[in-house]
């Protein structure tokens, strides 16, 4: 491969056929690489260069792309997550989703920027990387195995040398859960829309990479002058500094439930005893629970959860987690303020490959439809599926992985599961993806965020309102304000787009915004990527997934809350709230207007040409 | 006249009451100093003039202590009303004049001060900002008086500045200022105060002011950006976005802030928040409790109607992402941006923190030369998110909110303070500055 004029880059993209069982590198168009940077970025624009947004999600034909980006192997905090795109089988839009550990940053060492792996093996296969080297190999003889034993074996496999690092589906992947996770370091997760479920359908169990390749900056005073201010940013930010490590993602729960946003039983209302929030609190899980705090790959901030809890049946189990997002997702959601219970399904489903959000939001979904007679008991065998089941949680996440019983409906996700009861409306979902644990008739900013992230309702594309709303120092956004709501969260989603791109982490948000980004990309690239470019950058990745979304048959009907949200109004502050039609309807037509996209959602031609992507209107 | 009128209105009483309490909350008066008054025809038709009691505390004005009395005769109005009554009905009594205002601004009395042998006239203040230069005018007139308070000598000679000049300075004492309105008045008052901070800290940073007011004489039009808009004195209370209740309070309480805070004098600078397809607009962002200004939706296409302020909001929002824009003339970051390093012959293009927070929030802050064009402070702004411009004061943006981009000048102010006040003790600017932004 010859040297790539832009440094940051190795100007190797792999591309596996699975049906074909080969793999080569091919060279990095260096256009693409500055026009889309890398992670989430250069993994859209690779995947809609490989796949028509029409196939079927889990046949041969959809494929999944990993890119790295140039910040990733430089010092740069936080800069060592990977970025999965993919069309995903349970949304049927463009699925996107990221992760931690230390897996991305060894996938960049490995020598490669992106990977796209398409087609699907006859037996399973995983792909083995190091610099210079890429194969497919056999992996029949970890296919069942749980991630972590995946993980372990393969890792143990490598023999001598750098330690391997290891990105694999469990169970629930290879039974095509369509919202099966792909887990690295045993605990990370590339949890949204269903990647595990992609690899399933490819029988792909596993990708082993190692390397020892590093990338220098092209101007290093330029790269460093970012490099420390960001440093020196996220060590003086309280969130970064000290409530992430302290209390974790669950320290959000008391404060969501202060401002009247923590979501009960199926998004139903957000009233709880403040007793029983306080049972499931970042306070109580780091007085009873939290081992350690851990971090991700050059990462100061170190939010990760090393735990301990009791087990279901005598003695102690280890793991990691719960965050936030499963705390409540699989708790209060579901009725549900019981820590260990939470906390050990929170293991299995890690262990199992399963998104544990997306399981959260289909149980709280099988539990109302059997509050309201729509799963009887003779589904349930003998499983307590009320509000507030513990059982219901930690028995139905391991049914749900192997889709046995009940399970198999859940496999499915919220609104199959509903829908195949004729109450698709009771599926809490945004394009067939669970809401996260942000209710959004509290916020009209976020619910704008949920109905036009380009995966379905999730925080981390749409933007997350509740982080600048309401701890984000001086970047209070009113709450109800429907004309400031597209804008604001036009501006949150690109800065999601340019974290994803970069390959850093979102918390980082809470210290400071794009500029030391700018500084330290431009710096190792050698070209000019200042703020303003980066904007451009995040205009087109975010038109480009909206073409692939129109491709994949998505309208703006689809940008829409479920009817719960705009017929039930919720007690904020004393006063009723709701989403309704008429709002949801201005704050999505203004929302296309400020991306440059006609009333019915399409990015208009002339937008596309300002972007350079005319051929995404094919 | 008939009858005793010794009670205000509630909407005059409370005009009053307002820029009484604004005066103060800006140190612009001791606690019973100053005195405004305005003349109105009355409902009765007869010509008045409406003055606050002598020796009222005008930072807690009670409605008994607004006076009534007769513009064209005297009446027993005047018992209880101002000791400077006899000037403001004088100066009442000038063409176009409906109220006028007296303030003891300290800044400017101590820009004005000097040791020269009295009695003697001292020279003109000469102003080196853009707003007092434009609302003032290039010379301000300032008087020595031997009893500068009440006397037949400053009653004689105070409405004859004020017929050729909306401002005169009472040597030692304060200022006196008319207007259309008492809210011009106050305008003017705190436009002069403004001019004399930016004086003050220049002289603090040892800026020779006597070389920037040759520079401003030899080429008044290169040395500061665009004029400011004019003051217009109608309209302050339309509000055209009642139905964005959350935004309304975060207009009014970010106004508040910028006229406390001293990120701007009275009614001045600017704020905006993006719509999709029109701005919701403060043109007079600094705004007192109790006194609003006009909050308009304005449509984002350009209109050759448009001033100078409202147009450039509309170029960075045209030219950029931004959801908020804010225009603010800060006295210590005006001065701040002329400032020359010791050894140095020009003045520095950048203003680099020295204080924790300020390096927490930026390493450094651009400064631009008057003459910036859009597109050139468009991309600072995007990579600061907020620049000084010489002459022209402090523009910042935000991604989402109006909270977001007031923090911007606030944090400016804070910035240029301790940087001033380090200079002023002696202290090297070069060796406290992190070496990091040197690399910035």
């Amino acid at each position: 491969m010859p040297d790539f004029p832009i440094p940051g880059y190795h100007g190797r993209v792999l591309v596996a056929d699975l049906s074909l069982g080969e793999i080569r590198p091919v060279p990095l168009d260096p256009g693409t690489a500055l026009s889309y940077l890398g992670g989430r970025g250069l993994a859209t624009r690779l995947l809609c260069d490989t796949i028509d947004p029409a196939c079927e999600p889990l046949g041969p034909d959809n494929a999944f792309v990993i890119a790295s980006s140039p910040l990733v192997g430089s010092t740069a905090p936080t800069a060592g997550r990977g970025h999965m795109v993919f069309k995903s089988p349970l949304t049927g839009v463009i699925g996107t989703s990221n992760s931690g550990g230390t897996w991305g940053a060894a996938f960049k060492s490995a020598g490669y920027d992106a990977l796209i792996v398409k087609g699907a093996a006859a037996e399973p296969v995983m792909i083995d990387l190091a610099p210079g080297r890429a194969e497919i190999l056999p992996a029949g003889h970890v296919w069942g195995k749980t991630t972590h034993e995946t993980n372990d074996v393969l890792a143990a496999d490598a023999g001598p040398g750098r330690p391997a690092r290891i990105l694999c589906i469990g169970p629930a992947g290879e039974n095509l859960v369509r919202f099966a996770a792909v887990a690295n370091d045993r605990n990370r997760v590339y949890g949204r829309c269903g990647p595990g479920a992609v690899w399933g359908s490819k029988r792909l169990k596993a990708i082993r990479v190692r390397g020892r390749e590093k990338i220098a900056a092209a101007d290093p005073e330029k790269y460093k002058s970012g490099q420390e201010q960001a440093i020196y940013l996220l060590k003086q930010a309280p969130v970064t500094k000290r409530l992430m490590r302290d209390l974790g993602t669950a320290g959000l729960v008391e404060l969501i439930n202060l401002i009247a946003m923590l979501p009960h039983k199926n998004f139903q209302d957000c009233l709880h005893r403040d007793e029983d929030v306080d049972r499931v609190s970042g306070e109580t899980l780091a007085k009873t629970l939290l081992e350690k705090a851990g971090s991700c790959y050059l990462c100061p901030i170190g939010c990760q959860r090393h735990t301990r809890v009791a087990g279901r049946d005598g003695g102690e189990e280890r793991g990691e987690g719960p965050e936030y997002e499963t705390v409540v997702l699989t708790g209060p959601l579901c009725g549900i303020y019981d820590l260990a219970a939470i906390t050990r399904a929170n293991y299995r489903a890690n262990e199992l490959g399963l998104d544990t959000m997306s399981y959260g939001g289909t149980l709280a979904c099988a539990m109302e439809l059997a509050e309201r007679g729509l799963i009887g008991p003779e589904e349930t065998n003998g499983i307590d599926l009320a509000f507030g089941s513990a059982e219901a949680l930690e028995t139905l996440v391991g049914l749900t992985a192997r889709r046995e019983g009940l399970g198999a409906a859940l496999a499915e996700g919220a609104h199959r599961l509903a829908a195949g009861r004729g109450r698709p409306e009771l599926a809490m979902t945004v394009k067939k993806l669970e809401i996260p644990a942000y209710d959004p008739r509290a916020s009209f900013t976020q619910a704008l965020g949920y109905m036009t992230s380009p995966t379905g309702a999730c925080h981390l594309r749409g933007g997350y309102a509740v982080s600048l709303a309401f701890f984000g120092g001086a970047k209070e956004i009113p709450r109800f304000s429907l004309l400031q709501a597209p804008i604001a969260i036009r501006n949150m989603q690109n800065m999601g787009i340019l974290q994803d791109s970069l390959g850093i982490c979102r918390f980082t948000g809470y210290a400071f915004s794009a500029d030391p980004w700018a500084r330290m990309a431009s710096g190792v690239t050698g070209r000019d990527l200042s703020v303003a470019k980066l904007e451009e950058i995040e205009n087109r990745v975010a038109t480009l997934e909206r073409c692939f979304n129109l491709g994949a048959g998505a309208t703006a009907e689809d940008d829409a809350l479920p009817d719960r949200f705009a017929d039930v109004p919720i007690l904020v502050e004393g006063r009723e709230r709701r989403v309704t039609r008429e709002d949801q309807e201005r704050m999505k037509r203004d929302y296309y207007a400020v991306r440059g996209w006609d009333a019915a959602g399409r990015p208009t031609p002339g937008l596309l040409r300002a972007l350079r992507i005319e051929e995404a209107r094919r | 006249m008939s009858g005793p009128r010794w009670r205000a209105t509630d909407g005059l009483f409370r005009e009053f009451q307002a820029l009484g309490r604004a005066s103060l909350v800006l140190d612009t008066q001791d606690s019973h100093s100053g005195n405004m008054a305005l003349r109105r025809t009355n409902e009765r038709g007869e010509d008045e003039i409406v003055i606050t009691a002598t020796g009222s505390q005008k930072g807690d004005l009670e409605p008994s202590q607004i006076c009534f009395l007769s513009a064209t005769e005297t009446d027993y109005g005047y018992y209880k009303a101002s000791s400077e009554t006899d000037i403001h009905a004088r100066i009442l009594a000038l063409p176009g004049v409906r109220a006028s205002m007296h303030a003891h601004v300290k800044d400017l009395i101590l820009a004005t001060l000097d040791d020269a042998p009295k009695p003697g006239k001292p020279p003109d203040f000469v102003p080196v900002d853009p707003l007092a230069r434009h609302h003032l005018g290039p010379a301000v007139p300032v008087d020595w008086f031997a009893v500068p308070s009440g006397s037949t000598e400053l009653t004689r000679v105070i409405p004859e500045r004020l017929a050729d000049h909306p401002l005169t300075i009472i040597f030692g004492h304060g200022a006196m200022a008319k207007g259309r309105t008492l809210r011009e008045a106050f305008f003017r008052l705190m436009v002069g105060n403004y001019a004399g901070a930016v004086v003050r800290n220049m002289e603090r940073l040892r800026i020779d002011v006597g070389a920037v007011r040759d520079g401003i004489a030899a080429g008044p039009g290169r040395a500061f950006a665009g004029p400011p808009p004019d003051y217009e004195v109608d309209g302050d209370e339309r509000s055209d976005f009642r139905d964005e209740e959350e935004i309304l309070r975060e207009f009014v309480k970010a106004g508040h802030r910028v006229f406390e805070s001293r990120l701007s004098p009275f009614h001045t600078g600017s704020m905006s928040i993006r719509g999709v397809r029109s701005m919701l607009y403060a043109p007079k962002a600094s705004m007192p409790r109790d006194v609003g200004g006009p909050l308009l939706s304005v449509p984002l296409a350009p209109d050759p109607s448009d001033d100078p302020e409202a147009a450039l909001h509309k170029a960075i929002y045209a030219g950029s992402d931004f959801q908020s824009v804010m225009h603010c003339h800060v006295a210590e970051a005006e001065a701040s941006a002329r400032f020359v390093y010791p050894g140095e012959t020009e003045p520095a293009d950048r203003i680099i923190p020295i204080d924790a927070e300020g390096s927490f929030l930026y390493l450094v802050i651009p400064v631009l030369p008057p003459d910036t064009g859009a597109e050139e402070l468009i991309r600072n702004l995007h990579e600061y998110k907020v620049a000084v411009v010489r002459g022209g004061g402090v523009w910042a943006v935000g991604a989402q909110s109006l909270s977001e981009v007031l923090h911007h000048p606030s944090s400016v102010r804070e910035i240029c303070l301790y940087r001033i006040g380090a200079f002023e003790r002696g202290l090297d600017l070069r060796r406290m500055e992190p070496a990091k932004a040197k690399r910035w």
